[in-house]
């Protein structure tokens, strides 16, 4: 039944449902794994690679972040064609507004102004809506750090912690337990980590596998640092959760030991 | 009365060994009255790259930022800087786009090869000619004067501390012989691995 009314994208099915931009939503179902996390003093976007081919040249820039303007990057999930006219044209937004105000564009703004683009595409010319979900890290004197979700309806929303891609809603709930608001950016750095590997397609969590990049900011010289983590980093990162991993492990171990010791106790006693 | 010498300005770029130098004055008028004393006419577009732009005033504006709106786009689309080469002909070509309503400048380009900093000065007319050359290059309403002084005290391979002194009389001296010119310099001396910026204590005439 659904099917007589998807064919074009701007008209509405019988329940008031737009079709399209919903089976734009189910492309990024399958895309690779996106998560940002807020801290005080910073903000960590990681990102799960899937073009891990060796035949691939080895390319001097990120595959999945994106750095947009001196305050603000992003990380896509979705269709890669898409998601380069997208951020190109949110590079070209970003100039637009120094050109005319001098000062950098404040990142909802410029979330914003994409977004109204992608509004456009569920609603006129009978184009296909954009198969991309964007996380916006940015920094600026209005609101100071801020981590922004937008998705293929032209929906945002800004976040403390969010995940898009590949077990998203998994990622979501993960971070819903343990995110601390009051967080540092290596707390942040961890619980990326941390949540990254468990939503991973891999059993184990390698540095050819995710790109993390970071946001903070020097007050003193006023200037934001958007920084790509490199591969030593990253592993450093991933060895600490492990270690981590088999701490809690053996601890947990531990207590089983002894709750069966006090079990077999109290069954001797009887 | 002709745009290019309504605002009045001085401005040189000089080749030094492994480094260069770029200074220009800080007066901008109108016609005789003079209006402000710290006006910019040097902007850094990149890490090494420097453009001086002597002319017009409200096009001195204009064409630094929108030069610097494509500049940031190449940097973000390449993901490395722009060589000063291709600069000038981002300029030469931006500036000819406007053949028959020109910008009212006519640029200086200096600054050193990202990978293998060479340095490198050019500068153009106001519709995009560009000259490259290998030891000064000269703008604005003290042109003359700076071709007279630089071509007496320039010579070739001087250190940066040596360069900065050339420049600077040469910048001095020059804009002292030009009513639209002075109230104050500034030369930025730039090298592989840093760049100084020093204002001169100039005639406030």
């Amino acid at each position: 039944m659904a099917k007589l009314y998807d064919g074009r994208t701007t008209i509405f099915s019988p329940e008031g449902r737009l079709y399209q931009v919903e089976y734009a939503m189910q492309a990024i179902e399958n895309a690779g794994t996106c998560l940002g996390v807020l801290a005080q003093d910073g903000i960590v976007l990681a990102a799960e690679k899937r073009n891990t081919n060796k035949l691939l040249d080895e390319v001097a820039h990120s595959e999945k972040i994106y750095r947009l303007n001196e305050t603000t990057a992003c990380s896509v999930a979705g269709i890669t064609s898409d998601a380069n006219v997208l951020t190109n044209y949110l590079r070209e937004a970003a100039q637009r507004y120094v050109l005319t105000y001098q000062e950098p564009m404040p990142v909802e703004q410029l979330v914003c102004s994409l977004c109204d683009l992608k509004q456009l595409y569920t609603q006129r010319g009978g184009k296909r809506p954009f198969g991309v979900s964007l996380l916006y890290m940015g920094w600026d004197k209005h609101y100071g750090f801020q981590l922004y979700q937008s998705d293929p309806s032209g929906n945002y929303g800004g976040w403390k912690a969010t995940c898009i891609g590949n077990n998203h809603s998994a990622a979501v709930s993960m971070l819903k337990q343990d995110y601390k608001e009051e967080c540092d950016l290596n707390e942040a750095l961890a619980l990326a980590v941390k949540v990254m590997s468990k939503t991973l397609d891999a059993t184990k969590m390698a540095p050819d596998r995710v790109e993390i990049s970071t946001l903070t900011r020097e007050k003193e010289k006023d200037k934001v640092k958007i920084r790509v983590l490199s591969e030593a980093e990253v592993k450093h990162l991933i060895g600490e959760y492990e270690k981590q991993q088999e701490k809690e492990k053996k601890e947990k171990e531990k207590e089983r030991e002894r709750k069966e010791r006090e079990k077999k106790a109290a069954q001797a006693k009887k | 009365m002709s745009a290019l010498e309504y605002n009045g300005s001085a401005i040189v770029a000089m080749m030094g060994h492994e480094c260069v130098a770029i200074a220009s004055d800080k007066r901008l008028g109108r016609q005789a009255q003079t209006l402000s004393c710290d006006f910019q006419k040097i902007f850094q577009m990149s890490d090494r790259l420097f453009l001086g732009l002597p002319g017009l005033g409200t096009d001195v504006e204009t064409v630094s930022n929108r030069l610097r709106f494509r500049l940031n786009l190449y940097k973000l689309r390449e993901n490395r800087e722009m060589k000063p080469r291709t600069f000038l002909n981002m300029v030469s070509s931006f500036l000819y786009s406007h053949r028959f309503g020109p910008y009212f400048v006519e640029p200086i380009v200096a600054g050193l090869e990202p990978t293998t900093s060479e340095p490198f000065i050019a500068s153009m007319d106001l519709i995009g000619c560009p000259m490259i050359t290998s030891d000064f290059v000269v703008g604005g309403t003290a042109s003359e004067q700076l071709y007279g002084m630089c071509e007496t005290l320039w010579r070739p391979d001087l250190e940066p501390d040596d360069l900065f002194e050339i420049i600077a009389q040469s910048l001095l001296n020059a804009q002292d012989r030009d009513a639209l010119s002075g109230w104050g310099g500034v030369v930025y001396i730039v090298e592989k691995d840093k760049v100084t910026i020093r204002h001169l204590k100039a005639r406030m005439d």
